[in-house]
């Protein structure tokens, strides 16, 4: 990663500002809205974090997912979110995705950009006082497009940076 | 005052004992101080607990850290390639040796006074041997506390009791289904990776139970899959099926079935070529029958085969996840999760094996999710004062009949849909709590 940016102070705050509304479809659980921001080709990968000494080759698996999906499956998931049975989110969670130090550089391709960002994510659920926190680093692969809102989610790669993680399920998106 | 509380607790027990046998559990079972101290004492410290799966450590020097009760265990493949296990602990202050979950390493040293221990427990390095000891402490009585193990088809257990009966013997005949999770393909199975592991608000008893054969949470708890048409099996025809359990050891396996549904089916053909030539032809004429595998080895261990695909209505492939529900406190718990895969298949076909068990059963899965939000709230219930005396039902089944015609072993019913799995594990759990194991 470049030590300072090379892109465009234009270009970052529209990529910065397609996260937070992005974010913002999430929170007002506009699920149909969201699936608008992720292109196609999408991929959406959450890997399982292993404690392991300083030196080891690895801390997030290589193999290990908690999502694994594509457009199809984001589908499924919200589809099953609109049916009367989701029972995990009945009554819904009530989300907050705080998305920070968004750090941009150029893709590997022409009109993608590797957005690097934080999210943490509040979560309340029914009467239960005490909220969970969830803290991630994200790395997304974003692309322009020449439709509204002029990007797309190509890649989505988030991190937990918790290995031993505080839900009892994961009904909610990163 | 102690002692007449655990009097008081005792004889209570023996009244659970009882209510078991007429088809009641009580509902404070699942989250009570008292109830979780007495599994640690008399269940976890003497039942053959699940540790690993030998494919987690394949290499000499490979570990992971798990845990019996509330014990953490280094299970280690040693560098003569068998598995010793013992507790992560220095025997000089105490000290945890190995603060990761999984690596590779010949020797730990701990990292307060520098005693160093090989893989296998041995304790080789003492600093200062002759300056501070001045040739007194014995190596050989300083070892790790080594932990008893045994291990079938893959799956490495331990024992914290010198006196239990054999891992052969604790599991009693359960092997046959076992070998269904066990020993896909011609090869057997391995883990796809490390395992999902996160906490929950649940009694690791609900888990056990629902996952020793609970198909009838399936059509309202994962109401939406039937509604999207996941479901090779539909509301009217999903009773349909065998309960297994092995009468006093508490193991039981719920076998679903469909009619019209392809024997083997979501196993590609030479896979299930190879699997049907190595099983029995008992085993063959069982799993050709079974859409859904659905079996908890006693306690703490289930597993879950299910044909599903990531798209309803595609033909989808067959996933198998291994849990294993860590008790923290009561009514708390670490749940681990694993997909097993078939050691023989293609890259690609155990990566969509992989992808369907992340979809449905991961820490995500769309149908775990659904099952942790109920287990919570019931777990939540279970600690409130007014169910002290409240029992549940657990009489379905109470009359039926054996199905002596079934070629597998253990007590078996029909249909699928059924409690009797449950009062043996419940009567197995309560012949620990009582010190009669």
């Amino acid at each position: 990663m470049a030590t300072t940016t090379q892109v465009d102070l234009e270009t970052r705050m529209s990529l910065q500002d397609f996260l937070y509304r992005e974010a913002l479809a999430l929170d007002e659980r506009r699920f149909r809205d969201w699936l608008e921001y992720l292109a196609d080709d999408i991929r959406y990968e959450v890997p399982v974090r292993v404690t392991r000494e300083a030196l080891a080759d690895w801390e997030l698996t290589p193999t290990s997912r908690i999502f694994d999906d594509t457009k199809a499956t984001l589908e499924v998931r919200v589809q099953r979110l609109e049916t009367d049975f989701a029972w995990a989110e009945q009554p819904p969670s009530r989300t907050r995705h705080f998305v920070t130090n968004v750090v941009v550089d150029p893709g590997d391709v022409e009109n993608e950009y590797l957005v690097q960002s934080n999210c943490f994510i509040y979560r309340s659920r029914g009467d239960e006082p005490t909220p969970s926190f969830y803290s991630l680093f994200r790395k997304d692969t974003v692309r322009r497009t020449s439709t509204a809102p002029g990007w797309e989610i190509a890649r989505r790669w988030a991190a937990f940076d918790q290995s031993l993680i505080n839900a009892h399920n994961m009904s909610i998106f990163i | 005052m102690t002692s007449s509380v655990d009097r008081s607790l005792d004889d209570e027990l023996q009244g659970i004992r009882q209510g078991i046998r007429e088809g009641r559990f009580p509902a404070r079972a699942f989250n009570d101080q008292q109830i979780y101290d007495l599994e640690q004492d008399r269940l976890f410290s003497r039942a053959w607990c699940f540790l690993a799966h030998e494919s987690e450590i394949p290499a000499p020097g490979d570990y992971v850290t798990r845990y019996i009760g509330n014990n953490n265990i280094i299970v280690a493949r040693t560098e003569h390639g068998d598995i010793s296990a013992n507790l992560n602990m220095c025997r000089h202050r105490g000290n945890m040796l190995c603060k990761s979950e999984m690596g590779n390493a010949s020797h730990f040293r701990c990292s307060y006074h520098g005693w160093t221990y090989k893989n296998s427990g041995e304790l080789i390095g003492v600093p200062y041997m002759k300056e501070g000891y001045e040739g007194r402490l014995k190596r050989k009585e300083w070892g790790l506390v080594n932990v008893r193990v045994d291990s079938y088809a893959g799956l490495v257990f331990g024992c914290l009791d010198p006196d239990a009966p054999s891992l052969e013997e604790y599991l009693g005949g359960f092997q046959f289904y076992l070998d269904f999770y066990l020993k896909q393909g011609g090869e057997g199975s391995e883990v796809h990776g490390p395992p999902d592991h996160w906490v929950a608000e649940t009694d690791w008893k609900i888990c056990a139970e629902n996952f020793a054969g609970d198909g009838y949470h399936t059509p309202v708890a994962h109401q939406w899959g039937f509604n999207l048409g996941y479901f090779p099996s539909s509301g009217s025809t999903h009773s349909q099926g065998w309960a297994a359990s092995i009468p006093g050891l508490g193991h039981g396996i719920g076998l679903g079935h469909s009619p019209n549904f392809p024997p083997f089916g979501g196993f590609p053909d030479d896979l299930a070529e190879r699997m049907k030539a190595s099983f029995t032809p008992e085993q063959v004429e069982v799993f050709s029958q079974v859409r859904t595998a659905v079996g908890t080895v006693f306690p703490n261990l289930s597993f879950l085969m299910q044909p599903f695909s990531l798209v309803p209505g595609e033909s989808g492939v067959r996933f198998v996840t291994m849990r294993l529900y860590h008790p923290v406190g009561p009514g708390r718990m670490e749940m681990y999760s694993w997909c097993l895969v078939p050691k023989d298949a293609s890259q690609e076909y155990k990566d969509e094996a992989y992808r369907a068990y992340t979809l449905a059963f991961g820490q995500a899965g769309t149908f775990e999710q659904d099952d942790f939000e109920n287990w919570t709230k019931v777990t939540r219930a279970a600690g409130s004062t007014m169910v002290k005396n409240v029992d549940f039902p657990y009489i379905m089944g109470m009359e039926s009949e054996r199905d002596k015609d079934f070629p597998g072993p253990g007590h078996v019913v029909r249909p699928y849909v059924n409690d009797t799995n449950f009062r043996n594990l419940w009567s197995r759990w309560a012949d620990y709590l009582v010190g009669e194991v």
